[in-house]
């Protein structure tokens, strides 16, 4: 097997135009189609944008399905699908690309949510053989995480064949996982933003976002995040999640209502920058917060609780295990709140080792994850910071959560990791 | 002059694509994650510290904070009372430092010191970042007014090299297209996950602007949060170290030699110094010859590696002729031959230098000299050139006004 031409398909979009760009920018040639080919062109605007350089439109070709399917899936090597996370409407580009393709070229999707045994069904050996999934995250530029899996009938040459390509051409922090809905990055990012989302109807979207703020181990708080994501992702994830999931914490999946009645609305997030999300940036430049009992907007109220300001405190001098001795020793509501989620991430990290992992990876392979694809500090830093697993036992047990073996059994959480403050800011 | 030998025995260096501003860390943050990562690297323990010496250049600017040396002391008990220090000499600030430390170590002072350099940069805007670097040369007459003053001063450092010998741009282009590949293979470089080529370095446009004369954004160095501490020490102190790590004391590198040299502080006053000179930055190259003859060393073709302070792609290419790699003025030849790149005949900068790896001002120094550790033990890692047992740093401040050569490794 050898990778010199990639076609993306859904190049107009940002996973396929920028995936494709970090594909130009490491030397290979790749068709981007979309259906016009001005949409093409507009992805391809965004790769130059994120490698920083016109140089690299030289090894991009745009253009649209109708003219130009045939001649790329027939030198392609590899056909990244970045189409709409709809089932139909992948399985009617993969009936077409059959046709087209090259025997042994490579067929994956971006999909993560998607049942992946579902998607290759009806297409011929070798299509089925050649088919899985490289789910990278968004900004692949910046976040360098790409899930790899496999369905029933993949050759495991190939799965190890893109591992090793992923990782040595293209600078990716490859996570092997199984074919369980969201991987295991979303599996376990969206059970703590559905959390999340249920408690600000209690406890408001600025507040939730102030207590599980970037101090607690995160870039970006996680309403603000899932802004980003955009609330239709966020609901089409937490349902995949619901339908094609089984797990002792699995009905702590919720999507609120306020959610559907956000969207219905188009408050989508930061692509409906008019309408807002969670956050609503206001022309003064200030923002203002979705009350979702009320679902409308409430101004800022800027809190200050305690404990969250000393932990924080300890942060800004780089103190960072003081800081989480500050909010294991703190009492009352908003303490509660911070040691639930920080308790539901490391037990629920640690239950999926061996199911969305495999076990032979350990907790490292749910670090490199979170890590790399969303900039929060891994599970086992935050057992570390805790102070090791005994104290991260106690605080899961304080929170009626059962203590998985995987965890007691760890010894990645006893190493020190350096750079391991990059993970907390001070904010 | 006699001297006792003075060994290095490792550190950490924080990663350089960390943007302490946007995790609004105070300085002191930095400076703790930099000393605690280099009791982890080295199994140093905080009582055989006996001193602690900062090199940084301008904190009192970029954080509105001095006495540096003062927040070591909070880093352990053991450290109340600790003798601190805080060195500044513009980008040449840790190298300084080390300097300092290793003269009080031969004196007898001291067995072993910490030496921490140290810069947070992105606390500021671009524009005002640059003001600041500006008081690195003489303010009022080189700095005042101007928005990027030091690319106008390297600017016209490769004005002089046309003028006197000729150059091409293309030259240059490739000294940033080595630095940024070789700072792939770096984890801690800060454009390691950045695009580069040869073709996007040589090309002018929106994505690589020009900032003044002949440099263009591909030809500078970074703006860059970092830290690196790392730890010097007397004989007796090291063979007691490699004792307690089941080492043998010839196996831990010492400084072999070194040159520092301070150059007038006027870019003119140092070209003027030059004319007739076949170097155009003599005073760099005096830094050069001197740790060459304290090393017991010809030239270098003694050496297996160079980290150089290749703060734009002009200092690069000043430093291959004054280290001697070409005839001064062929500095061209060497980029043309491969020579400077990983398995050249004298690899420069397999970090990435200060381009690819960045340049946090007051912590270059410190960092020039842990790779070249890390190179002569076999532990850079990726950007490991096989095989390498002497290694050279070139660390200068302002427009090269103060000069600073290491040469790190074993004698024989």
């Amino acid at each position: 097997m050898k990778i010199e031409n990639v076609l993306v398909l859904g190049a107009s979009g940002t996973i396929g135009s920028l995936t494709g760009g970090v594909l130009a920018q490491n030397g290979f040639h790749v068709d981007y189609l979309s259906r016009t080919k001005s949409g093409s062109q507009k992805g391809l605007e965004k790769a130059m944008a994120q490698a920083r350089s016109e140089v690299i439109a030289k090894n991009i070709t745009c253009g649209d399905y109708d003219t130009m399917l045939l001649d790329s899936c027939s030198r392609a090597d590899w056909i990244l699908e970045c189409v709409a996370e709809d089932l139909a409407i992948k399985q009617a580009m993969y009936q077409q690309i059959d046709h087209y393709r090259k025997p042994g070229s490579i067929v994956s999707s971006v999909t993560s949510s998607l049942a992946l045994e579902d998607l290759p069904k009806g297409r011929s050996e070798d299509f089925q053989k050649h088919f899985l999934s490289t789910h990278f995250y968004n900004p692949p530029g910046k976040m360098l995480a790409c899930e790899i899996c496999g369905q029933s009938k993949t050759d495991p040459a190939v799965v190890d064949f893109m591992a090793d390509f992923l990782s040595s051409r293209l600078r990716r922090a490859v996570i092997p996982v199984r074919p369980e809905a969201g991987f295991a990055g979303n599996r376990i990012a969206f059970l703590l933003f559905a959390r999340i989302t249920e408690l600000a109807i209690e406890h408001g979207v600025e507040m939730m976002d102030y207590l599980i703020g970037p101090y607690t181990g995160r870039i970006m708080p996680p309403l603000a995040t899932l802004d980003l994501v955009g609330l239709d992702i966020h609901k089409a994830i937490i349902h995949s999640l619901q339908d094609h999931t089984s797990d002792p914490l699995h009905e702590r999946i919720v999507l609120p209502n306020y959610i559907n009645e956000m969207i219905a609305s188009g408050r989508l997030g930061r692509k409906a920058r008019d309408k807002g999300g969670f956050y609503k940036r206001l022309e003064s430049g200030k923002f203002v917060y979705m009350d979702p009992k009320a679902l409308a907007y409430v101004p800022a109220f800027h809190p200050h609780v305690q404990f969250v300001e000393q932990a924080k405190q300890y942060i800004r001098i780089g103190m960072y295990r003081q800081a989480f001795g500050t909010i294991c020793d703190a009492q009352g509501i908003e303490a509660d709140i911070v040691k639930e989620i920080l308790a539901t991430y490391i037990a629920y990290s640690y239950m999926l080792i061996g199911q969305v992992t495999e076990e032979k990876y350990g907790i490292e392979g749910i670090d490199r994850v979170m890590t790399t694809g969303f900039n929060w500090a891994g599970p086992s830093l935050i057992v570390h910071m805790l102070g090791g697993k005994d104290n991260a036992a106690a605080l899961l047990r304080s929170q009626h959560l059962d203590v998985p073996a995987s965890l007691m059994q760890d010894t990645v959480c006893d190493r020190y990791l350096f750079n391991a403050g990059r993970y907390f800011p001070a904010r | 002059m006699n001297q006792s030998s003075v060994y290095i025995l490792g550190g950490f260096q924080t990663d350089f694509s960390r943007n302490w501003a946007r995790e609004n860390k105070h300085i002191s943050a930095m400076m703790r994650e930099a000393y605690e990562g280099s009791l982890e690297a080295t199994k140093i323990k905080p009582s055989d510290i006996k001193a602690a010496f900062i090199g940084n250049f301008a904190a009192e600017l970029y954080c509105m904070q001095g006495h540096l040396g003062a927040f070591f002391v909070d880093f352990d008990p053991a450290f109340k009372g600790l003798p601190t220090s805080r060195f500044e000499g513009a980008c040449a600030s840790s190298a300084l430092a080390a300097l300092s430390a290793m003269a009080h170590i031969q004196a007898g002072h001291y067995d072993c010191i910490a030496v921490l350099g140290v810069e947070l940069m992105k606390s500021v805007s671009p524009a005002q970042g640059g003001d600041y670097l500006g008081t690195a040369a003489w303010y009022e007459r080189e700095s005042a007014g101007i928005e990027f003053p030091f690319p106008k001063l390297f600017g016209k450092l490769g004005d002089v090299y046309e003028e006197r010998f000729g150059l091409k741009d293309e030259h240059l282009a490739r000294i940033a297209a080595i630095n940024y590949a070789n700072a792939k293979r770096n984890p801690n470089a800060q454009t390691r996950d950045w695009y580069m080529s040869y073709e996007h370095a040589c090309q002018k446009g929106q994505y690589n602007a020009t900032v003044t004369g002949r440099i263009k954004v591909t030809d500078c160095s970074q703006v860059t949060d970092g830290a690196v501490c790392l730890y010097l020490a007397s004989e007796s102190f090291a063979a007691d170290y490699a004792k307690r790590l089941g080492q043998s004391l010839e196996k831990i590198p010492r400084i072999l030699g070194w040159g520092h040299t301070t150059a007038p502080i006027e870019f003119a006053a140092k070209v003027a110094d030059s004319e007739g000179n076949p170097y155009v930055l003599p005073w760099t190259r005096k830094a050069v010859a001197d740790a060459y003859a304290r090393a017991g060393i010809r030239d270098c073709w003694d050496l297996d590696v160079i980290e150089t302070h290749d703060c734009f792609t002009t200092s690069e290419y000043m430093a291959i002729d004054h280290f001697g790699l070409t005839a001064p003025g062929q500095s061209w030849k060497a980029i043309e031959e491969g020579m400077i790149e990983m398995g050249g005949r004298l690899p420069i900068n397999p970090s990435g230098g200060l381009i690819g790896c960045g340049h946090p001002v007051g912590a270059t120094g410190a960092r020039q000299m842990l790779d070249a550790y890390k190179q002569v033990t076999n532990t850079a890692g990726d950007y490991q050139i096989p095989g390498a047992r002497r290694a050279a740093t070139l660390n200068i401040g302002g427009s090269a006004t103060t000069n600073v050569v290491f040469i790190i490794g074993f004698s024989e």
